[in-house]
C-alpha cells in the first residue's frame, strides 16, 4: 500500500497518537468475538472467582452435612449363590431396566440407549443457526412447547408402563407373531408413535428446528425421568408394580442407594 | 493502626511478596495480568458479559460439576488408603473404614453422596446448555466433548458401584452388564471383556477398580480442561452472544 493513502481502518478508527496499538490476532469474520466490544462486560477478577468461591462452599457445605446425617449403605457380603430380591440396577440405570420389562432386551438395552447417545452427539448439527442462543427456551412459544411437551410426557408415559405392565404384548401375543416382532418391532414402533406424535404436530405448525428439538429433548428427558422413577419407586420383589408406600417384605427403594 | 494501613503493611511485606509477587489486583492491566498469568485462573475469560454470570442463567451446574469432582478425587483418595480391591478383602476393608478409621464412615458417605449428586448435576448442566440453545455455532463440539464427560461420568459411578462387594453392588452390576451381553453378535465377548470372565469376580473387580481410580478420573480431568478452556475459546458463555436491543424481546 502506497504511503501516501491512508488505510481505510484509521477512517473507522482513529488511532489515539498517545497510544501504542498491537494487532493481536487476524480472525476470519465469523468468529465468536468478532464485532464484539467490550460493552456490558466486567473484569473475571474477582466476581467470577468469588462466585465459584462461594459454590464451591456451598456444595462442599452441603455434602457435609447430608453425610452427617445419612449413612451410606453397606449390606451383606456379596454372595453370588443369593439373589437379592428385587435386583436393581443403579438409580441411573434402573430407567433402562424398567424399559428392560416391556420389550426384548436388544430392544431396550442396545437399541433405544444407542439412539439416544446418536441423538445427544447429532443435536448441535441439526439446529445450528445462531439465532437465539443463550435464550431459555427461544421465546415463549419455545416455553409453551417445552412444558406442552413435558405435560403430555409425564401422562402419556406412565400409562404406557402401566397398560403394558396389565397387558403385556409377549404373552397376548405369545402363539400367533414371532418374537422379535411381539417383542421387538412393535413395542419400539409404539414408543416411536408417542414419541413422534407431538413432533408431527409441531412440524404440521411449522414449528422451527429448534422448537422441534425442543420438543424432542422434553421428551426423552421426562420419559427418562418417568422410567427411572418407576423403576427406582414403584418396582418390588420380583420387579412388578407396587405402590412405594405398600412394598412386602419391608423393602425400601431408598436403602439401595 | 487501622485496619487498611494493616492490611497494607502486611501486603507489602517480604514473606507476603515472596508468595504473591503481586498486590491486589485494582486496575485493568493487573486485572488481566492475574487472569492469564495465574496457573489456577488461566482457564477463565479476563473479561465476562454481565448476562453470563447472572445465576438464572446457568445456575452454576458446570462449575457445581467440576466442585464435585474434587470432592471426589479428595474423599476418594483418603477410600483409597485403606480400600483393597480383592474378592477376599474389600468387604472387611470397607467395614474397617467404617467402624475403625478415623471419620471413615464419614468420608466413605461424602465419596457417595457426592458421585450421586455429581451425576445429577451433570445431567441438569446438560438440560440448562440445551434449553437455553447453547450447543449451536460455534459450541457444537464442546457440546460433544460434553456427552463424553456424561458419559465418563456415568461410567465413572457405576464401576465406582461394584467396590463395597456386598449383595448391593454385586447384583447391580450383574443387572447392568447383563445388558451389554445382549449387543447382537458379539454381546458375549463385550460381557466378557467388561468382566473378566463368565460373571462378576475377582477380574471385575480389578478391572473396574482400575477404571473407577486410574483411567476414568484421569480422562475425565483431561476432559475437562478441555471442555472449561473452550467455553472460553467459544467466546464465553452463549448469554454472551445476543446482541444488545434483544435483550428484552423474549420476557
Ligand atoms: C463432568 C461433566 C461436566 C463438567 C465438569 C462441565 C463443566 C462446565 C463448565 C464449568 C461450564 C461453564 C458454564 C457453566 O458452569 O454452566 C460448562 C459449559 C458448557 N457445557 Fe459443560 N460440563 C460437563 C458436562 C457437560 C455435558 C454433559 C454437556 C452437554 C452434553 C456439556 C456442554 C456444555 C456446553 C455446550 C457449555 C457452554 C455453555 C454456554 O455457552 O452457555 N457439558 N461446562
Amino acid at each position: 500500500m502506497p504511503d501516501s493513502e491512508t488505510p481505510v481502518t484509521d477512517e473507522i478508527y482513529p488511532k489515539d497518537s498517545t497510544k501504542s496499538y498491537a494487532l493481536v490476532e487476524l480472525m476470519p469474520d465469523d468468529g465468536p468475538m468478532v464485532g464484539k466490544g467490550p460493552d456490558n462486560t466486567v473484569f473475571s477478577f474477582p466476581v467470577v472467582l468469588l462466585w465459584e468461591i462461594i459454590l464451591l462452599l456451598l456444595v462442599t457445605l452441603g455434602i457435609f452435612l447430608f453425610s452427617l446425617v445419612k449413612q451410606a449403605p453397606l449390606e451383606e457380603i456379596a454372595n453370588p449363590m443369593i439373589t437379592t430380591d428385587p435386583a436393581k440396577a443403579p438409580w441411573y440405570f434402573v430407567g433402562l431396566q424398567e424399559l428392560l420389562e416391556h420389550m426384548h432386551p436388544v430392544a431396550a438395552g442396545i437399541f433405544i440407549p444407542a439412539v439416544l447417545v446418536a441423538f445427544l452427539f447429532a443435536l448441535p448439527y441439526v439446529d445450528y443457526s445462531r439465532a437465539d442462543v443463550g435464550v431459555w427456551f427461544a421465546s415463549r412459544r419455545g416455553r409453551r412447547i417445552t412444558f406442552g411437551t413435558m405435560i403430555y410426557t409425564l401422562i402419556v408415559m406412565p400409562l404406557y408402563i402401566v397398560i403394558d405392565n396389565a397387558f403385556p404384548l409377549r404373552e397376548l401375543l405369545r402363539d400367533s407373531v414371532p418374537l422379535w416382532i411381539a417383542q421387538g418391532l412393535l413395542p419400539v414402533a409404539i414408543l416411536l408413535a408417542l414419541v413422534g406424535l407431538p413432533l408431527l404436530v409441531l412440524w404440521r405448525l411449522k414449528a422451527t428446528r429448534r422448537e422441534l428439538l425442543l420438543a424432542a429433548f422434553t421428551v426423552m428427558l421426562v420419559s427418562a425421568f418417568v422410567f427411572t422413577m418407576s423403576g427406582f419407586f414403584f418396582r418390588g420383589p420380583g420387579f412388578k408394580l407396587y405402590w412405594p408406600w405398600e412394598m412386602p417384605n419391608g423393602y425400601n427403594p431408598l436403602n439401595e442407594l | 493502626m487501622s485496619f487498611s494501613s494493616r492490611f497494607e503493611r502486611m501486603t507489602k511485606s517480604r514473606v507476603w511478596r515472596a508468595f504473591f509477587r503481586h498486590g491486589w489486583p485494582d486496575n485493568p492491566l493487573d486485572r488481566s495480568l492475574v487472569m492469564t498469568s495465574n496457573i489456577f485462573f488461566h482457564l477463565h475469560p479476563v473479561k465476562v458479559n454481565r448476562k453470563s454470570i447472572k445465576w438464572s442463567y446457568s445456575f452454576g451446574l458446570g462449575i457445581i460439576s467440576s466442585i464435585l469432582f474434587g470432592v471426589l478425587i479428595f474423599s476418594g483418595v483418603l477410600l483409597m488408603f485403606y480400600y483393597v480391591p480383592s474378592v477376599e478383602r474389600a468387604y472387611t476393608t470397607m467395614k474397617d473404614i467404617q467402624i475403625s478409621v478415623p471419620l471413615g464412615q464419614f468420608t466413605r458417605n461424602m465419596h457417595r453422596w457426592a458421585a450421586h449428586a455429581m451425576v445429577l448435576a451433570v445431567i441438569l448442566h446438560m438440560a440448562r446448555v440445551f434449553y437455553t440453545g447453547a450447543y449451536k455455532l460455534p459450541r457444537e463440539f464442546n457440546w460433544n466433548v460434553g456427552v463424553i464427560l456424561l458419559l465418563f461420568t456415568l461410567g465413572a459411578s457405576f464401576t465406582g458401584y461394584l467396590l463395597p462387594w456386598d449383595q448391593l453392588s454385586y447384583w447391580a452390576i450383574t443387572v447392568g452388564t447383563n445388558i451389554a451381553g445382549y449387543v447382537p453378535g458379539m454381546g458375549l465377548q463385550i460381557r466378557q471383556m467388561l468382566l473378566g470372565g463368565v460373571e462378576v469376580g475377582q477380574n471385575t473387580l480389578i478391572r473396574f477398580y482400575t477404571l473407577h481410580v486410574a483411567a476414568l478420573p484421569v480422562l475425565l480431568g483431561l476432559f475437562i480442561s478441555l471442555h472449561v478452556w473452550r467455553v472460553r475459546k467459544d467466546g464465553g458463555l452463549a448469554a454472551s452472544d445476543q446482541q444488545e436491543p434483544s435483550e428484552t424481546a423474549n420476557e
